[in-house]
């Protein structure tokens, strides 16, 4: 039982960050739930319309599940980066004696570089005509018939848009998952070698099983970051051709800015946060199941 | 943050207060020096921002206290964003930027728009515009809420040698132009330059053959549903854009190509033909920014003829830009005097950049001595009355979403004409009543 004083100081110190999390996270969600029961142009009255924007989203807006499908796409390619990749990368880490910290910083770099920096950077880099430097690398290896235009191929587009969110902070996930890899016991594993275990073998059952509950948070954090991608997709197509690559996030946007139907944009934006929360549960759904703890 | 701008609309559902009622005109009271606001969409480096920048400046040092503050946004979209929230909160500045489209045909209905053609009439400036560049701006029921401060026509800029190269001529009909790519294309040049990544560039060849055949009319019909894209009109067009993937006319990568990117193709040699308004003129006279082989090279034609048309060669996209429209709001003795010394000083400031003025002031001596221009200039009294009009500033802002997109398709060779009718056909059936009832 804390003292008095304790719980005016846990009082005090919590308070601040609750009110600002309630204003700033659980406000604008109720906001949203609100809003999205009405049909609004932003100019005229609402006129309420109970549940007529969930019954259109869910059963008379085919635009609605072809963004949903992408997101769902966007954010597994996304995750082959930040989960995959920033494992390996990660784990090799551990291997190397020097420019460990060189290897760090540039890993990480992308993360701190602007959203419209990163957006011009690729588009120059699937660039057909110029030949960027994609397009450049496949004539030079004899593949020229690979060759073409990343963003305007609707076989490609969607990829070509979700890798640049995947690049980005996949060094952020890395260097988390890097710091699970340093607290793995170095006895269990020098125990597993001295018992003939493999590199695979050690990675497997003594490093990974210890790294589980990061990797996990790591999942979390990395999914639903990636449910809520907007910038990079916007900037390199916005959503085009067509909507090939429009996400749930850019439908949303265009709704409210561009069609002026803030009620069903709302009613868009809430069906991202169920979309998270789902995400979410899912993840820890599947570890429990598999008798795991986070 | 998108998710927090939708929800922050929210919180606005409570706040909005009753109409706005119309301002008189002139408002009564005395001239009070403040701070009033302009939120721009044009280029932070044009002739329109620093023309009015300058005569705010003259403003200011005979009343003190005065400061025009200019926030510009450029880009497009991200504009649209503001004026709606701000239009939402129903806190739109004293100035703010838009095309007569049907939103701001709401914010007209709400009262949040002074009317300028009042407001033109009582400082006797009505007569001092050209006719086009004030009809462009006017609603579909002719009433004018805006005031037009650019004024330019669409035409294809083309380099004469490329075209002699390739044993062609500009077009003398519509169903020429995409005729003319392949034999520009075996000369190993792009045909076309367009801007895709910003819709309105291909939607403008959408309205190209409809306004041939019927001027204003297929158009007004199409944006209320009453007319199809299915129709003989829009089947005709739909057909004739397809050839353009067929012939090999735009970059395979056009959608991923900006603003900047198409003038670049064409301006630096690499591309024959590219469609743009007289707004780039600088663009295509300043031979030092262009490539070696494109210097002197550059000419214009106009919108090619049809078979059937019924407007003439002298009619085409000629418009004014996006207004300045006059928050109802905030107006007061002080935005009245402004905007009446601001239109005064304009009319010769602005024609002075070289720039081609919606005022009918012409400088005694043209600001700039390229033949090129000269030409441009020489055209502008030989305008016909009819003009074609954007599409994307008629159509419902749905509707428009989707041919966009679906455009973008067509031309890509992605879909057929059919398919493209019948997505366009659908999104009108469903949209089009909210807003053109």
């Amino acid at each position: 039982m804390l003292s008095y004083r304790s719980r005016i100081a846990v009082f005090v110190f919590l308070t601040p960050p609750l009110l600002a999390y309630f204003v700033a996270v659980v406000l604008p969600i109720f906001q949203s739930l609100y809003l999205s029961l009405f049909e609004w142009d932003g100019i005229f009255d609402p006129v309420f319309v109970g549940l007529g924007n969930y019954v259109k989203m869910f059963t008379a807006d085919p635009s609605f599940w072809g963004s949903l499908g992408r997101s769902l796409v966007y954010v597994a390619i996304t995750l082959v980066f930040q989960l995959g990749v920033a494992l390996l990368i990660a784990n090799l880490l551990t291997y190397a004696t020097r420019g460990r910290e060189i290897i760090k910083t540039l890993v990480v770099l992308p993360a701190i570089v602007s959203t419209v920096a990163i957006a011009l950077l690729f588009r120059r880099l699937y660039s057909f005509d110029p030949p960027g430097l994609i397009n450049q690398v496949l004539s030079l290896v004899g593949l020229e018939g690979l060759s073409r235009a990343w963003l305007s191929d609707l076989g490609t587009v969607l990829t070509a848009v979700s890798v640049p969110e995947g690049w980005r902070f996949f060094g952020i996930y890395m260097l988390i998952l890097y710091g699970g890899l340093l607290a793995v016991p170095r006895d269990l594993e020098e125990a597993a070698k001295l018992d003939g275990a493999t590199e695979w073998q050690i990675f497997r059952y003594v490093r990974f099983p210890y790294l589980r509950p990061v990797w996990i948070t790591t999942a979390i954090m990395a999914t639903t970051n990636a449910l809520r991608g907007f910038d990079i997709p916007y900037l390199l197509t916005n959503g085009g051709p067509g909507e090939s690559s429009e996400l749930l996030t850019t439908y949303m946007y265009k709704t409210a800015f561009a069609h002026t139907e803030f009620g069903y944009a709302s009613a868009l934006s809430v069906a991202i946060v169920l979309e998270c929360l789902i995400a979410v549960g899912l993840i820890l759904f599947m570890v429990r199941k598999r008798g795991f703890t986070v | 943050m998108k998710f927090a701008l939708v929800a922050a609309l929210a919180s606005l559902l409570a706040a909005s207060p009753a109409l706005a009622q119309s301002p008189a005109i002139p408002p009564a009271g005395d001239i009070v020096p403040r701070e009033i606001t302009w939120l721009a969409s044009r280029p932070s480096d044009g002739p329109v921002l620093s023309t009015v920048r300058q005569i705010a400046d003259e403003y200011a040092a005979q009343h003190p206290g005065f400061k025009l503050d200019i926030v510009e946004t450029p880009d497009r979209p991200s504009y649209l964003q503001k004026l709606e929230t701000l239009a939402a909160a129903r806190q739109l500045p004293e100035f703010f930027d838009t095309d007569a489209t049907p939103f701001a045909d709401k914010l007209r209905q709400q009262g949040l728009m002074v009317d300028t053609a009042a407001l033109l009439d009582s400082y006797g400036l009505t007569d001092q515009f050209r006719p086009v560049a004030l009809n462009y701006d006017r609603f579909g029921d002719g009433s004018l809420y805006l005031i037009p401060l650019e004024f330019g026509m669409e035409v294809f800029w083309y380099n004469k040698a490329m075209f002699e190269a390739a044993g062609v001529t500009p077009p003398a009909t519509l169903d020429d132009l995409p005729a003319l790519c392949p034999k520009l294309a075996a000369t190993g040049v792009l045909p076309i330059a367009l801007d895709g990544v910003d819709g309105w560039p291909p939607q403008r060849m959408i309205a190209w053959y409809p306004f041939r055949l019927s001027g204003a009319d297929y158009l007004d019909k199409l944006k209320r549903g009453e007319a199809k894209l299915s129709d003989p009109i829009g089947v005709k067009t739909t057909q004739w854009l397809a050839s353009f993937a067929s012939n090999g006319c735009l970059a395979k990568d056009f959608s991923a190509q900006g603003y900047t990117d198409a003038r670049d193709q064409f301006t630096q040699g690499k591309a024959a033909i590219y469609y743009m308004g007289t707004w780039e003129t600088e663009a295509m006279i300043n031979e030092a920014s262009q490539a070696e082989a494109v210097r002197g090279k550059i000419d214009y034609f106009t919108l090619p003829l049809t078979a059937d048309e019924t407007t003439g060669a002298n009619e085409f996209f000629v418009n004014s830009g996006i207004g300045m429209a006059v928050g109802s709001t905030t107006f007061d003795p002080l935005v009245y005097d402004f905007v009446k010394y601001m239109l005064t000083r304009y009319s010769e400031l602005y024609a002075n950049t070289g720039a081609l003025s919606p005022m009918t002031y012409t400088p005694e001596k043209l600001p700039n001595d390229a033949p090129l221009y000269a030409k441009i200039v020489a055209e502008i009294p030989k305008l016909g009355s009819l003009y074609a009009v954007p599409w994307d500033t008629q159509l419902d802002p749905k509707s428009n979403t989707v041919m966009q997109q679906q455009l973008t398709l067509l031309l890509q060779g992605n879909i057929t004409a059919e398919q493209f009718q019948q997505a366009v056909d659908a999104a009108i059936a469903e949209n089009a009543p909210r807003f053109f009832k």
